[in-house]
């Protein structure tokens, strides 16, 4: 079966002023795959991922979404963005609206559902990440690994047929970590199709189909989750991993 | 001592109903204006944009009875149109208020974290979409603050328009000076009516902050 990739970068090329950020990246994405990226600090994981749903522009280099290039001038980036759901480090709920507000908001103005619709909906996913009974909490009461659930609950409302994440666990503390991997474990064992940016190498290696590592913009691996952690090929890979697996 | 008050009390109470009014007129007006200005001002609207800017740098380089001549002497005689000295010096303050509540609302726009933005748009929303749901509710509640000091400011700057010729709560004392001349009878009275005045409206201002204000 050969069914085209979600996600396809080719030779992408971006940098702000003189200094580039991605050099030539190229990777796919394909329906039902999870793919951790991971690589140092300012190598250009969020730029990568952010520049997937138009988030950021790039100068050269194609990326395509279900086939549509993202930096087409004629592309609808907000019918795009709303099939691709992203989740943020810092959560990113509207803190001037409920939990299930926070989930109605682009149900009701992009996909057009009624209030009625969005809400049913909102509630399904709110209990789906075990948070039915904070619907009508403000975000800021909530712990944030409540917090980080709530906004895949609302990425999820869209119904989107992959979702990015850049680095969800990184603002939490340890012992909400687990709680929102274990959300996206279930999300990746019913067949969402994931591009995760994390340092968690335990569920790189449980989860993801692949690992694409980067450095100073460049994706310097790109292997099966396995062959990644195994057998690194590159010296600068086998040196992050050996960092981030000693502590 | 005090009866140049009580004697003249139906005159004094209708310059401050002529405060009061013009006032709340004024704010209705120039919190509209403000946001208008504000949001061409943050979205860099083309054209429009630029030209907010340049009428808040106009006005907030202008004195307040300047701005006021010239609504109600120099715009009619450009322009060619009849005014009051009433309506002339609603113009001007909403014109004066306007400018200075638009950066208020340009730097509560402004303060709405950028990775919000992008959580708007990463769900489909449009630029406008996000502006509508997301940024302008947030700053609205921000500015709450700066709004009533704005409010405040603008209630005691109404006496300027007794110099154009409208009688309120100044106007009013002063034509009873110029007849009974008590100045620190009158003054004072006048003083304590401002003070009492912006107090409650500040009060406003402070209710409505701790109903609405968004917590993070
Ligand atoms: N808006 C910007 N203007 C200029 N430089 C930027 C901007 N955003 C990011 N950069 C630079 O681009 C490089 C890549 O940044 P990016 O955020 O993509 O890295 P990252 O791999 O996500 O790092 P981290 O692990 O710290 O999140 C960094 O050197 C960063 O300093
Ligand atoms: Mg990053």
């Amino acid at each position: 079966m050969s069914e085209a990739p979600i996600v396809e970068i080719r030779d992408l090329h971006k940098s702000y002023g003189a200094t580039p950020v991605l050099r030539g990246c190229t990777m796919n994405v394909n329906r039902g795959e999870v793919v951790v990226v991971c690589g140092p600090s300012g190598s250009g994981k969020s730029t990568l991922i952010k520049c997937v749903n138009g988030l950021e522009r790039y100068q050269s280099g194609s990326i395509k979404v279900e086939g549509i290039e993202v930096g087409a001038k004629d592309t609808d980036l907000p019918k795009l963005r709303s099939r691709i759901g992203m989740v943020f480090q810092h959560f990113e709920l509207y803190p001037h609206m409920s939990v299930l507000k926070n989930l109605e908001l682009a149900q009701v103005h992009v996909l057009k559902r009624s209030r009625a619709e969005a809400a049913e909906r909102g509630r399904q996913l709110l209990k789906r990440v075990g948070l039915e009974a904070k619907a009508d909490a403000m975000p800021v009461d909530l712990s944030g690994g409540q917090q980080q659930r709530v906004a895949i609950a609302r990425a999820l409302a869209l119904d989107p047929q992959a979702i990015l994440f850049d680095e969800p666990t990184s603002a939490l503390d340890p012992e909400m970590i687990h709680e929102v991997l274990q959300v996206m474990t279930e999300l990746a064992t019913e067949g969402m199709t994931m591009m995760v940016v994390t340092h968690e190498m335990g569920f790189a290696r449980r989860v993801a189909n692949r690992v694409v590592f980067m450095d100073a913009g460049e994706i310097v691996e790109n292997a099966g989750s396995e062959e990644f952690f195994s057998r690194p090929r590159t010296p600068r890979a086998t040196e992050f991993l050996s960092k981030i697996l000693s502590h | 001592m005090l009866d140049v008050i009580t004697r003249n009390l139906p005159f004094l109470l209708a310059g401050l109903w002529t405060t009061i009014h013009l006032s709340i007129w004024t704010i209705v007006g120039g919190t509209l204006l403000g946001a208008v200005l504000g949001i061409l001002r943050y979205v860099r609207f083309p054209v429009l944009g630029t030209a907010s800017m340049l009428f808040i740098e106009f006005i907030r380089g202008t004195p307040l009875l300047v701005v006021l001549l010239i609504t109600y002497f120099a715009l009619p005689a450009l322009l060619g149109y009849k005014t009051t000295a009433y309506n002339a010096a609603l113009l001007g303050f909403i014109l004066f208020t306007g400018a200075y509540i638009a950066e208020d609302f340009r730097a509560g726009l402004r303060s709405v974290r950028p990775g919000l933005i992008q959580a708007g748009l990463a769900t489909g929303l449009t630029r406008w979409q996000v502006l509508r749901f997301v940024i302008a509710p947030q700053a609205t509640r921000i500015v709450i603050p700066s709004l009533f000091n704005q409010y405040v400011r603008l209630l005691k700057f109404t006496s300027v328009a007794s110099i154009i010729g409208v009688t309120e709560l100044t106007g009013a004392a002063l034509l009873i000076n110029a007849r009974d001349f008590h100045p620190v009878t009158l003054l004072g009275a006048v003083a304590v009516t401002y003070l009492v005045v912006c107090y409650a409206l500040s009060m406003v201002g402070r209710v409505l902050y701790a109903r609405f204000a968004v917590r993070t």
